[in-house]
């Protein structure tokens, strides 16, 4: 790391361990929303960025988690040590089905996990006898385990950041490790991959599990903010903000998901206090983020500092 | 002892079209054997069909006395078997390393490891490095493969196939839009393998593909018009009507 | 029990005919244009609204078609040559794109005609039910959607199939550098098939609306199953969209009938065996 990155890292880690302190609760609770989501993202990243697959129904997985976990600890009254790695589990065996998807390449690709994606939101939505329907489950508690517990949103913020880089380190290890470059391998040639012996199909669909463990892990830590979970975290638009977070903020990079998280929903929460149609505008940074910022802010900020993004 | 590579009447059609039509032929291990052919003699699709990029629609394949025609092409690498592609077929946004790399880590268990980084594999950067060095292409290491001329991107391609030493190499076309330089670079790459390796190649360069044949083997239509020693090949007239007779 | 069955059958068709209409011009735009355009159920949705405004101001149900198909013509023309022209062949970037115009489609159709489910009124020649041999009785809006449908089935396949331009469409399908080079204006014929797939979504969104109702979320409810139909029937295959339309309708219909809970779940079912058997779809073309 160059001592300019280097100084960079240190000023935002200063600056995320010193924001209790100095902003209120709710900038707190949106950095965590950013923290949370920019986990999604980068999980859809995983795929995008390196395998060149682009996936738009890991808000199940997210939803999946969140909804077991939540369930389990409102409704059987599970305790976190086993209700959270539940949550993780059922997301992952998720995973493991909708990986049927990496069968098909490109177009199909997209279009299936967009069907996907939709069926565990109409599962979500029209099983109401188990899921709550459109009302969710709520009151989820903070998570205990044994004697410690959190007690407060900063305490769960701290929890939320501590976790958050846990994982993006070990992302690091991951895209930087021999199967990592497999992947990238797989984005660039598929063909002259398999002509060098990998079998293409097993690579991506072990990227495929491992992106949605990634999610499932940033449902847990999201059920566990947001102490409630309704349909609306499996729906289509989470998903593909998901993807747009990676690319604004730049695939293929570890800190690309995290900023466009953050400009996604800092610009959001901006503009919806002043603009009903909101939406409108989300749809509009979709589109000057596709034609005119196609590599992403870290893409383009690389590019001008004369580097390439290497992850 | 068996022939490094044997086909057996092999076919692949594509709707009504015969792209290869009944071929059969029998590499001995060791053996440097050309095929030449005009544009569309189903040249390609006969290697596509051997190296398991495609499967036929008949007939068999076999390698060192294995039968491999229904092996999907990643198997038949692990058996051994090592290519070039007619279009440079390199991963663009990786460096040179990365993708010799890569190619050295195909058949080995280590490429699904995940908890260090690839940097840390010594002994597979060393064969890397070796991979680049034997074609010419150490300096290069750390530039990424886009930057290259295309020249140095065949360069890449043939250290690709020859990094995971395979038993047979198949080369398609590996002199393309090369320079005549840059041929001669090549044909004495590839004149230089040593003869523990078979190699198969697809040459429209006469030249290089009689100075480094063994046995060449002629097609036209998806047939086998002749198969002999390149003196023989050169004065046949029906070979000769073929290149030069043929609209 | 049987006149259940025969009636969920009768729906299934009925939906299934709605669907081929978004559906159709969804994959045949994709199958010659490579262009994925997610806007369709926007189309559906906004082109529904302003079929309906115009039936509701004219008192006329065949304007309000007409109107709607119409206004999603020129809608989708203005996308095409502004929007969806600079992404060239990038898949990722169309699906973005008509994304985030469809969000905005969304918001905007939310401000003008608001949140509650609206109808589109229909002419009293269609209202109310008719009997059917075997003594049942069955809405006679959704019988004349079936004729509908197959008589556009039925007009689109003659189109395609046995006149020249259909010819060059397949023809295209198939091989556009090849069609391009025999000197037809490519350019015009994308603009025409476009043109066709936007009426059908507009006018599908009326009709839809008829007995569907058109509320918030609709257009990403019908462009989900348009894209199941799609996958089932293979991109690029007219014949795949009405076979993969009726397997999903009655799959749909069934399974609402059935479980309703569950009816979701059941879409996933063909998909799955699809994946495992054949990746490609019933009928479709490389992606």
């Amino acid at each position: 790391m160059t001592p300019a990155r280097l100084a960079v890292a240190v000023a935002l880690v200063a600056a995320a361990v010193a924001l209790p302190h100095v902003a209120g609760p709710f900038w707190m609770g949106l950095v965590t929303q950013m923290i949370v989501f920019g986990l999604l993202a980068l999980s859809v990243d995983l795929l995008l960025g390196h395998a060149g697959l682009f996936s738009v129904c890991h808000g199940s997985f997210f939803a999946v988690a969140a909804y077991t976990t939540a369930i389990l600890q409102v409704r059987y009254g599970v305790p976190t040590a086993l209700a959270a790695p539940a949550g993780l589990v059922a997301g992952t065996l998720l995973g493991l089905v909708f990986g049927l998807a990496v069968r098909t390449r490109g177009v199909y690709f997209i279009l299936i996990t967009i069907a996907f994606g939709y069926v565990v939101w109409g599962v979500a939505h029209r099983w109401s006898s188990f899921t709550g329907g459109d009302n969710g489950v709520t009151n989820v508690p903070f998570p205990a385990v044994g004697s410690w517990r959190v007690e407060s949103h900063v305490e769960y913020y701290y929890l939320a950041l501590a976790a958050a880089a846990l994982l993006a380190l070990g992302y690091r290890v991951l895209v930087r490790s021999p199967f990592g470059l497999a992947l990238r391998g797989i984005k660039g040639s598929e063909s002259r991959m398999r002509t060098l012996g990998y079998d293409s199909n097993r690579h991506l669909y072990a990227a495929f599990v491992l992106s949605a463990v990634l999610a499932s892990m940033a449902g847990v830590l999201y059920v566990y903010y947001n102490r409630f979970v309704n349909p609306v975290a499996a729906s289509f638009p989470v998903s593909v903000e998901a993807a747009l977070m990676a690319i604004v903020g730049g695939t293929g990079t570890i800190a690309g998901p995290f900023i466009g998280s953050a400009i996604i929903l800092g610009l959001r929460n901006w503009v919806s206090s002043f603009f009903e149609l909101y939406a409108a505008v989300m749809g509009l940074v979709f589109i000057v983020a596709v034609l005119w910022v196609p590599e992403g802010l870290v893409g383009l900020a690389l590019r001008l500092s004369g580097r390439t993004a290497r992850g | 002892m068996s022939a490094a590579v044997e086909v057996a009447e092999l076919v692949k059609e594509f709707g009504g079209l015969r792209a290869v039509d009944g071929v059969s032929l029998r590499v001995p291990s060791g053996e440097r054997r050309v095929l030449i052919g005009p544009n569309g003699a189903g040249k390609t699709t006969l290697f596509h069909c051997v190296t398991g990029t495609l499967a036929p629609s008949a007939g068999r394949v076999t390698f060192f006395g294995r039968d491999v025609t229904r092996l999907p092409e990643h198997r038949r690498t692990a058996l051994g078997m090592g290519r070039t592609f007619q279009i440079s077929n390199v991963i663009a946004d990786l460096t040179c390393l990365e993708n010799v790399t890569l190619a050295a880590l195909g058949t080995d268990p280590r490429k699904w490891m995940v908890q260090r980084p690839v940097t840390a594999l010594v002994d597979v950067r060393r064969a890397a490095q070796a991979s680049l060095e034997l074609v010419g292409l150490a300096p290069q290491a750390g530039e990424t493969v886009r930057r290259l001329s295309y020249g140095e991107q065949r360069q890449l391609e043939l250290a690709l196939a020859l990094t995971a030493r395979p038993r047979a190499l198949f080369l398609d076309e590996p002199c393309a839009g090369l320079s005549p330089s840059e041929r001669a670079r090549i044909a004495r790459l590839i004149g230089g393998l040593p003869r523990t390796l078979t190699v198969l190649m697809i040459e429209h360069d006469m030249d290089v593909a009689l100075g480094l044949a063994d046995r060449v083997t002629v097609l036209h239509r998806g047939r086998v018009i002749l198969d002999g020693p390149p003196a023989e090949v050169q004065s046949d007239p029906q070979v000769r009507e073929v290149y030069f007779g043929h609209v | 029990m049987t006149t259940s069955a025969i009636l969920q059958a009768i729906n299934g068709t009925s939906l299934a005919a709605l669907l081929f209409l978004v559906a159709s011009g969804f994959t045949v735009t994709f199958g010659l244009m490579r262009v994925v355009n997610m806007a369709y159920g926007a189309y559906y949705l906004l082109g529904g609204y302003v079929g309906l405004s115009l039936a509701e101001a004219t008192g006329s149900f065949a304007l309000g078609v007409l109107g709607g198909g119409l206004a999603i013509v020129v809608l989708g023309y203005l996308v095409d040559r502004f929007l969806i022209r600079y992404t060239g062949e990038n898949h990722l970037a169309q699906v973005l794109l008509t994304v985030g115009l469809a969000f905005v489609i969304g918001d905007v159709a939310l401000k003008i005609w608001g949140g509650d489910s609206l109808k589109v009124p229909l002419p009293p020649a269609l209202r109310g039910a008719m009997e059917l041999p075997g003594g049942l009785v069955y809405p006679t809006f959704r019988f004349a959607l079936i004729v509908f449908g197959l008589v556009v089935a039925g007009l689109l396949w003659l189109l395609y199939t046995r006149t020249p331009i259909g010819a060059v469409v397949r023809a295209g399908v198939d091989d556009r550098e090849q069609v391009a080079a025999t000197g037809i204006d490519v350019d015009r014929l994308f603009v025409m098939v476009s043109a066709l797939a936007s009426f059908l979504a507009g006018t599908a969104g009326v009709v839809g609306g008829a007995f569907l109702t058109l509320y918030p979320g609709a257009e990403w409810e019908i462009l989900v199953v348009a894209l199941v139909v799609v996958i089932v029937g293979g991109l690029g295959s007219l014949g795949g969209a009405m076979i993969g339309a009726l397997v999903v309708g009655l799959l749909d219909a069934y399974g609402r009938w059935l479980l309703p809970e569950f009816s979701y779940f059941v879409l996933f079912g063909p998909m799955a065996v699809l994946l495992l058997l054949r990746p490609r779809g019933i009928a479709g073309r490389e992606a």
